[in-house]
């Protein structure tokens, strides 16, 4: 079963799961591979034990480390990035937002607006002001270009991932 | 049956009007004491996991702060509704609102926390500097009083010399302030940090302070009761700070390191400040101190601090018990200062939903949670399995605490801490605590407020991409969808 991780700016891990061996009722076997430009560059056995209700995992069946208590997650992390876990299938429509779209990358309040349709904009310019988390965070703009459409208005409450402004190169 | 000392003499009803870690430490405290914790839940948060551990629930309505944890009319109806004897705001939201103190005093409901007057006179930097100054302790200089335009800013920046501090007058923990070097940067500055001051404090009036370059943010715990009596319980340092934040505090500090004659300069002058507004609760008297060793007066936080448990566990003291108890004008059982003392040493980080590099928030849904501690370690917290972190509030989401007899002992016990700290689903600061921990210049103590600008420990987050690690993950899903 191939498995796609996909962070928000669609970097994409791929998995295999190419053998699922099952021991005992508390212990299975699988091998996973890591899987770049369609080609296998990393093979692994892994262990895993139920043990007093967890998950413990092992790469030989002797050091074994344990998982937090999850349901299915959707979502793993790995330091700075959060990856969507999509398993058997890889989604479509997931197109990234071009240098000129900024969207927001965490839910928040518009604060303020800097600029107007038809503005003339340049690259690292502060396009708005967004409160999160009582913290304002300057929006930049990825491009020089031109704002040809504003979406939001100040005051408006958004969702992660909405399209706020288009910039016109 | 023989009776116990500090015991209430009457079990009282106590609205907890705050929520996360903090509702869930006082819930345990008003139990602990016999009393009924009362928790509230809000319609963005039905779930609050500090319900689990209040006696009773009940609804305050509304989605936003504004209409819920900061709605002063709409809880001193809930108080009056549920009969409500006492209210304890935790930290945050209306902990130091002098017009809250007020509005329950009205009701004859208790405030746990000091008198109405001594909030008031605390709340305001600018007030609270001249009251300082007045009884003899050291205060930076800056302006008196609030600074009504950015000319009248910059005619005193010019007077005081740069570099300057813009801050707000109601601020607190870090919010609404920035450093400003030249003219030009306060021109810049000044709206935003008005704009800040007034959607996070509901006030947007600034006060312009010089700026100590390399400080050392040290604080000292203060205690008092209704019979006049201050005590100190030792300080805090919390130099470990990203935007004006503190992410890591300890007790002792270890700036201040021998130095006992320093050390009981620092907390008598704390005292002293305390006595000045009859001071009956739990409050914190932070100061800020230079490479010279000289402290000013920076400001007085009215209320319970965030970093409260390190100071707990150097002393044994219970400060929320103690918070309580003073508020009914109870006995503490604490005999005379000589009598408080301090063993070994205890840190405490901030566990926040943020980036790990830039340190940003970010909001996300828990989807696993376990913990693997070393001896002692304290978690305070309100994380569970499918919590989920809106940017409705504060990123933190509990504190992880390590006592040791000796500093490298604490710090040994905290490393072993993090790694047993499985929160998964979220971006966490749990990496960058790490590298902290293990940072030469962290362990030597040897750090100031300018520590993670300077030092950059967030750069040195191990980025490299283990795929065993996410074998191991996805085992665990395999694992889970075939039934195990």
């Amino acid at each position: 079963m191939r498995t796609y991780l996909i962070d928000h700016e669609q970097n994409e891990i791929v998995f295999d799961i190419t053998k699922t061996l099952v021991h005992s009722s508390e212990l299975v076997e699988y091998e996973f591979c890591a899987i770049e430009e369609n080609k296998v560059i990393d093979r692994q056995t892994i262990f895993l034990r139920k043990l007093a209700g967890s998950f413990f995992v092992s790469t030989d069946g002797k050091q074994w480390g344990k998982l937090a208590k999850q349901d299915l997650p959707s979502r793993v992390v790995h330091v700075d990035s959060v990856f969507n876990v999509f398993r058997g299938y890889k989604p479509s429509g997931l197109s990234g937002a071009g240098a000129g779209e900024l969207k927001t990358q965490m839910p928040g309040k518009v604060v303020k607006i800097l600029v107007n349709e038809g503005d003339k904009v340049i690259k690292g310019q502060t396009m708005l002001i967004l409160e999160a988390m009582k913290m304002e965070n300057e929006i930049k703009c990825g491009i020089d270009g031109v704002v040809r459409k504003i979406h939001v208005k100040n005051g408006d409450t958004l969702e992660s991932g909405v399209l706020m402004m288009e910039v016109e190169e | 049956m023989s009776e116990l000392r500090f015991l209430p003499k009457e079990k009282k009803r106590v609205l907890i009007s705050n929520r996360g870690e903090i509702a869930i430490r006082i819930a345990k405290a008003c139990r602990e004491l016999g009393h009924t914790a009362v928790g509230i839940w809000t319609d963005n948060e039905p779930a609050a996991k500090h319900l689990e551990f209040c006696d009773e629930w009940v609804r305050l309505p509304g989605k936003t702060n504004a209409e819920t944890y900061l709605n002063i009319p709409a809880i001193i109806k809930l108080c009056k509704e549920s009969k409500i004897d006492a209210v304890h705001p935790g930290y945050g939201f209306l902990a130091e609102r002098t017009e809250f103190a007020e509005a329950l005093e009205k009701e004859k409901i208790v405030f746990i926390g000091p008198n109405s007057n001594a909030v008031k006179l605390m709340g305001d930097k600018a007030t609270s500097k001249v009251l300082a100054k007045s009884v003899g302790v050291p205060v930076i200089p800056g302006s008196a009083e609030a600074v009504p335009s950015v000319a009248e800013a910059i005619k005193i920046s010019n007077d005081i010399g740069y570099p300057v501090l813009l801050k707000a007058v109601a601020g607190g923990g870090g919010r609404g302030q920035r450093a400003c070097f030249s003219e030009g940067e306060i021109k810049d500055h000044f709206e935003a940090v008005q704009r800040e001051s007034q959607s996070a404090f509901g006030n947007g009036d600034l006060l312009v302070e010089k700026l100590i370059l390399d400080p050392h943010h040290i604080e000292v715990q203060v205690l008092g009761d209704k019979k006049g009596n201050v005590y100190h319980f030792f300080e805090r340092e919390c130099s470990v700070q990203r935007r004006n934040q503190k992410i890591i505090e300890e007790a002792p500090s270890p700036f201040i390191g021998d130095d006992e004659k320093l050390r009981q300069e620092i907390c008598t002058t704390a005292v002293k400040l305390a006595q000045a507004v009859k001071y009956d609760s739990a409050g914190t008297v932070e100061f800020i101190m230079g490479a010279d060793r000289k402290f000013y007066f920076l400001e007085m936080n009215t209320r319970i601090q965030v970093e409260h448990p390190i100071t707990e566990e150097i002393t044994g003291v219970d400060l929320i018990i103690c918070m309580i108890q003073a508020a009914f004008g109870e006995e503490l059982g604490i005999p005379d200062q000589e009598w408080i003392h301090r063993t070994g040493h205890a840190i405490e980080c901030r566990i926040c939903a943020e980036d790990p590099i830039t340190m940003l928030p970010a909001p996300g849904l828990v989807t696993g949670f376990d913990t693997n501690f070393p001896q002692g370690i304290r978690f305070d917290h309100c994380v569970y399995k499918n919590l989920d972190v809106t940017p409705d509030f504060d990123p933190m989401v509990g504190k992880l605490i390590a006592k040791g007899i000796v500093r490298d002992i604490a710090i040994r016990k905290m490393r072993s801490a993090l790694k047993g700290l499985y929160i998964e689903g979220l971006k966490t600061n749990i990496p960058l605590h790490k590298v902290i921990m293990e940072d030469q210049v962290f362990i030597d103590g040897n750090y100031t407020t300018t520590y993670i600008k300077e030092h950059k420990p967030q750069d040195r987050v191990k980025k490299t991409k283990k795929y065993s690690r996410f074998y191991k993950l996805l085992a665990g899903i395999e694992a889970k969808r075939m039934g195990m």
